[in-house]
């Protein structure tokens, strides 16, 4: 009996313990639901984790489109218990039912998770059960005594699984390349992307990118935009948020998580007034070194004019393709685009960094002005036109190219600079049900 | 006698001490992993491959010039006892030693002998 309460007493020490600390989450996000998720991340009372083995809540955010959602089942099962999954903004899941539904901003969401992690630390609500069956789809036990190896010198199939195959590296040495598959939802990679490579060592030797996860696409000003003129100050804020926030992921995948908690802050309560303080920013990015000693180091990634000849990737490749030139509000502003040469990595981040600060200024000068509404749009990723998939769509057929030949980590930041949309977004409908 | 009476004491307390962690550990968290929790986390999709791999190291330049500064090191400790004896003569000539050296690091670098790929 008294042994009973020392252990209720424990499990409520630790319970109230785990209670003190942010809740931690591990989202899996459709295109229109990142934003919310980037600002559910600047909560205090929540951590957005790498790996759902860190985390306690799976938060599956916005809408996606038909069908089951690539890898959620095994997310879900990885999450240690107690476990408990949170459908925010969207549909009922077919594969996880029992799911809370939140719908609302990010306050009503922080509300009810704080709620229902109490709840289940208490135990007054019981864990997700696992949605998988508990057997290995690949016999791993081997034919050794203590269940290793299979046929072979090397063991074969060692545990089950094949070993890696075999192929020429570049000193023409026949050594081991293996495949594996990353992704769509891995922090190291934008939400949705999934690649196939293969590797020796940590050298990419071929690159495949993996279906595409179908969600439903967002509708931005930018989106609004191609139907109805829209005041070029609103444009000019949300991209330089827009760019502002691919700054903040990319810092963090660089390790730099205190400067891209400062932009992520900054982007969200953005306005042309914040002008000195972005730059007070872009300067201690660039004095962290990141740009010339990391970013700047990497050989390939280049995406040359001919690829993609719009938006900040053409610009930073010295294309003068922009949409706002043929505007008149933005002629009256004397818009000329910051045109970069080199087109490579840090060619991207200096030429993002660049725009956030053009994007200010003419936001600060745009007065009542409005711009576009006739079927095409400057967006922050490049020219959007009614009906038509984005020009930057094009990148992802290209990824294989840029990435054979790079390590692994400067694989990852190359992405990174792409700013890729790697989802299948299907038609865009605005509120009025207008199809696009 | 007293040295065997401490390490058995010391070896007692290390079996006691893991026996209760594991036991602490057993009561605590009785809970085992299910196969689709074992499987390493790639972003959602189970490896097909044994990560079990051979891959190149690349570590001949680096593995050389260790084996030069290591060598170096070696002739400093006879250099050293020399230095009392001549002064600042035999300072000047270890200087060149270290220089020439210094070189090789210099060259590697400009090579990219230091970067894996």
């Amino acid at each position: 009996m008294a042994r009973a309460r020392v252990f209720v007493g424990l499990k409520e020490t630790l319970g109230r313990l785990a209670r003190s600390g942010p809740i931690p989450v591990f989202a899996v996000t459709a295109a229109d639901a990142i934003n919310a998720v980037r600002d559910l991340g600047l909560r205090r009372e929540v951590e957005i984790v790498a790996t759902p083995r860190h985390a306690s809540v799976l938060l599956v955010a916005g809408r996606f489109g038909e069908g089951p959602i690539a890898g959620l089942s095994q997310i879900h099962d990885q999450l240690p218990l107690p476990r408990l999954t949170v459908r925010w903004n969207g549909e009922v899941l077919a594969e996880i039912p029992q799911a809370r539904l939140v719908a609302g901003d990010v306050v009503e969401l922080v509300d009810r998770l704080l709620a229902l992690d109490a709840e289940i630390l208490a135990g007054a609500l019981a864990s997700e059960s696992p949605l998988l069956p508990d057997v290995d789809a690949v016999e791993w036990r081997g034919v050794g005594p203590y269940g290793h190896g299979g046929s072979g010198m090397t063991g074969g199939t060692p545990f089950g699984r094949p070993l890696a195959d075999r192929a020429p590296d570049r000193d023409g040495l026949e050594l081991d390349q293996l495949p594996v598959s990353v992704g769509p939802w891995v922090g190291a990679l934008p939400a949705g992307l999934e690649l196939h490579v293969k590797l020796q060592g940590d050298l990419i030797q071929g690159v495949e990118v993996g279906p595409k996860v179908a969600v439903m696409a967002p509708v931005d000003a930018f989106v609004r935009a191609l139907d109805v003129p829209t005041p070029v100050k609103l444009l000019e804020v949300e991209r330089a948020r827009h760019h502002l926030r691919w700054l903040a992921d990319v810092l963090v995948v660089h390790g730099l998580s205190a400067l891209g908690l400062w932009a992520l802050r900054l982007a969200h309560d953005l306005s042309p007034s914040d002008r000195s303080e972005v730059e007070r920013l872009l300067s201690a990015v660039r004095k962290s070194g990141v740009i010339k000693l990391v970013v700047g180091r990497i050989r390939g990634g280049v995406v040359s004019p001919g690829v993609v000849g719009t938006g900040p990737i053409g610009r930073a490749a010295g294309s003068g393709d922009d949409a706002r030139l043929d505007d008149q509000s933005y002629q009256e502003l004397q818009f000329q685009p910051v045109i970069g040469e080199t087109g490579d990595t840090a060619a991207r981040w200096n030429q993002r960094m660049a725009e956030v600060v053009q994007s200010l200024d003419l936001a600060a000068r745009a007065e009542e002005r409005t711009a576009f509404g006739s079927g095409c749009v400057e967006g922050p990723r490049g020219l959007i036109v009614s009906k038509q998939p984005p020009a930057s769509a094009s990148l992802l057929e290209v990824l294989p190219t840029l990435l054979t030949g790079l390590e692994w980590g400067d694989a990852v930041s190359v992405v990174w600079s792409l700013d890729l949309d790697a989802f299948a977004t299907s038609v865009v409908l605005l509120p009025s049900g207008t199809e696009t | 006698m007293a040295a065997l009476g401490s390490a058995l004491a010391v070896f007692l307390a290390t079996v006691l001490a893991v026996g209760a962690a594991k036991w602490a550990g057993d009561v605590l968290n009785p809970v085992t992993l299910t196969i689709p929790e074992r499987v390493p986390f790639a972003g959602g999709i189970p490896p097909d491959y044994h990560a079990w791999n051979r891959f190149h190291i690349r570590w001949y330049t680096m593995a050389l010039l260790f084996l030069a500064f290591d060598m170096e090191m070696v002739f400093m400790y006879p250099w050293a006892v020399v230095f009392i004896r001549e002064g600042l003569v035999s300072l000047v000539e270890m200087m060149m030693f270290i220089l020439i050296l210094l070189v090789g690091i210099v060259y590697t670098w400009r090579e990219r002998g230091f970067s894996w790929a």
